[in-house]
Formats: structure tokens, sequence, C-alpha cells
């Protein structure tokens, strides 16, 4: 039995499997979030006896009992018990895609409890500050990445951002990444404020209400259960962010020089 | 005249912010946002007051007449209904 773990926004999670190929694909693909760590989650991971199945879309349906979820894919099958933070992952095929879709429904979960949201986002590190912004397919999140080589990497695609004591926020580095295809660095940045992008013909800011900001980030946040209990705690963590980051509506042309109109927000 | 006595889903999430509610449907997540009104009515909705009660307090909160405050209110609280995120009781609530 081989067990490794991964660390992603702070929480750890050990994949535990008689496979050696399945722990070879975990150590390749979150290479840099790998820890020694007591693991907060723990996954018996095997193989699908039946391999890949007809079903393209990600569901996640509840059981029975409170925090009790089976994840389905075409490519794997899953239970998690969100009390216990156990579960168990049955791959059809023993490839990153299908522990990547995974550990995103897991870390969407895993990470509520420590006040951290998986929100669709790049985000990027500038001295000791960090920037997320958010917005949907298209609307920007890779080209702004490739406008800023000076900046750190937290990830180009699947933000973590985490509440912390005393009122700050931090970004975390990100193994979740888009079209970039790059992890982001394994590292706790302070968060600045939070950009909801568009793209447009000059660069401009607008600061935005709790409210409008609120109603900007929801639909950003990775989520996958519908219990009440998990929804309002999203709510909650998200109404927290809004009320101790500065947000901001960002349309901007592909320049470089949008980084004037950030610093000046 | 309206009846019944609207009553938020239990299973929704919801904050107000500067008088206008952000909700979150419990079923699939969906997000809605109300105006000061549609707010006012949704705080309204407690399963113990009645409908015609609610479109009273709405007239006196937003000096808006009887006739257009009903027709307006109705219409909102069948659209939360389609929505799923209120009910209509045909009685009252007992207090908890």
């Amino acid at each position: 039995m081989r067990e490794v773990t991964v660390e992603i926004g702070g929480v750890r999670t050990a994949i535990v499997t008689r496979h050696p190929d399945v722990a070879d694909v975990v150590t390749d693909r979150y290479a840099g979030f790998l820890s020694r760590g007591p693991a907060d989650w723990r996954i018996e991971t095997g193989l699908r006896p039946e391999g890949l199945v007809d079903q393209e879309d990600v569901t996640v349906r509840t059981g029975g009992q409170a925090g009790r979820l089976t994840i389905e894919r075409h490519d794997f099958v899953a239970t998690l018990d969100v009390p216990a933070r156990t579960g168990t992952l049955a791959l059809g095929a023993v490839d990153h895609i299908a522990l990547d879709t995974f550990l995103r429904v897991v870390y969407s979960l895993a990470l509520l409890p420590a006040g951290a949201l998986l929100v669709h986002a790049a985000s990027l590190g500038r001295g000791e500050r960090a920037w997320m912004f958010a917005g949907p397919s298209g609307s920007g999140k890779t080209t702004l990445t490739r406008l800023s080589p000076d900046a750190t990497l937290l990830s180009d695609e699947i933000s973590i951002v985490r509440l912390g004591a005393g009122g700050t926020a931090c970004c975390y580095g990100s193994p979740f990444w888009g079209e970039l295809g790059e992890a982001g660095r394994n590292a706790a940045v302070p968060l600045r404020a939070i950009h909801f992008l568009r793209h447009a013909d000059r660069h401009a800011t607008t600061a935005l209400t709790p409210r409008r900001a609120l109603a900007s980030l929801l639909p950003n946040v990775l989520f996958f259960a519908a219990e009440p209990a998990l929804v309002r705690r999203v709510l909650d963590v998200a109404a927290d962010l809004v009320a101790r980051v500065p947000c901001f509506a960002l349309g901007f042309r592909p320049e470089p020089s949008v980084w004037e109109a950030i610093d000046h927000a | 005249m309206p009846d019944g006595y609207p009553e938020q889903n239990p299973r929704a999430a919801w904050r107000v912010y500067e008088g206008e509610a952000v909700i979150v449907s419990p079923e699939d997540s969906m997000l809605h946002t109300l105006n000061p009104v549609g707010t006012f009515v949704w705080e309204a909705a407690d399963g113990r007051t009645g409908l015609e009660a609610i479109i009273g307090r709405v007239c006196e909160a937003f000096d808006v007449d009887r006739a257009t405050a009903a027709r307006d209110a109705t219409a909102f609280v069948e659209q939360l209904c389609q929505r799923g995120l209120l009910t209509i009781l045909e009685a009252p609530r007992p207090a908890a």
C-alpha cells in the first residue's frame, strides 16, 4: 500500500492506494504540492472494474445522511463522507485528468470549514501582495496572466482564497491549471484586491459595493453540493471575503499597462 | 384580493446588503438578487404574515398606491414561488 499526501490551500489529503501507477500519477501531477505532514482527509483509491463509462458531465448526488456524497463522471466514481473527512475513489482511467476533476470537487468541500473557497479566477503575486482576477471562460484570465511576466503565478484558472484570523485574506497557489497548463507556485500571499474581468477598449476599474461584489463572486465559486448547510457556508465565506477585500470591475485591453490601472485602483 | 401566507424556503441561503437581498437557491445554487421592494417582501415572508398585510406594509414603506402594490407584490411572489424560493401557505404557520 502506498500513501501520497497533497497539500492544497493548507489542507492535506492522503491518496492511499495499492496501485503503484496511481501513486505515480499523483506524485507526478502534484509535484509542487506534496507534503509529509499528517493528512486532514484520507481517500482510498482503486480502479473502477468497468473502466470508462458513458457519462460526460460530473454529477454529485447527496446520500441519505448529511455530508455523504457520490461523485461520478465517465472516468471515475467516488464517495465522500464530509464529516469524517474520508472518501473512496475508483478510477476508470489512471490519468491526471480524472484525479484533477475529483480533487477539485473534494477541495471545494474540504476548504470550506477552513474559510476558504475555490474560485474560477487567475491569481498573481507581485511583491508581498496577491491579486485575484475572476471571470468566466473568455473573460481574460489567461490573457492577463500572460501580460504579467514579472508576477508570481498562483493560478491561471482555479484560485484558492482563504480567510485568516485578524481580518486578513490570503491567496494560495493552486495546482488546478487552465489554458496555461502550468501549476501555480505553492505559496500563501496576502490578497490585496479582487477584480472581475471583462475585455474593453480601455483600462478602467470601478469599485464594487459588497452586494455587487458578492453577486459577482458567487457565480465564480466552484461548488458542487446542494446541501443547505454547505451552501450557507459558501455564502458566509464569500460575504466575509468581499467585506474584507476591496473588489473592482476591471475592463481592460490586452496590454501590460493594465497593471497601472490595477495599482491605482 | 391576494391571499395566503408566503414563506421563505428554509433551505435558501441569503444576505441583505443596503436593503437589497442576495439569495442562493437551495436546489441548483442559482443566484438571485432582489431590489429593495422585493427584499422587503422577501424578509416579510415568514409564513405567519398574510400577503394582504405584506402589501399594506409595502404601501406604507414605499409610498405606493394599494392597487399597484398588490399587482406587483402578487406577481413577484408568484415568480419566487416558481423559482422555489417561496411557498404559499393556506393558513399561518403557528409560532415556534
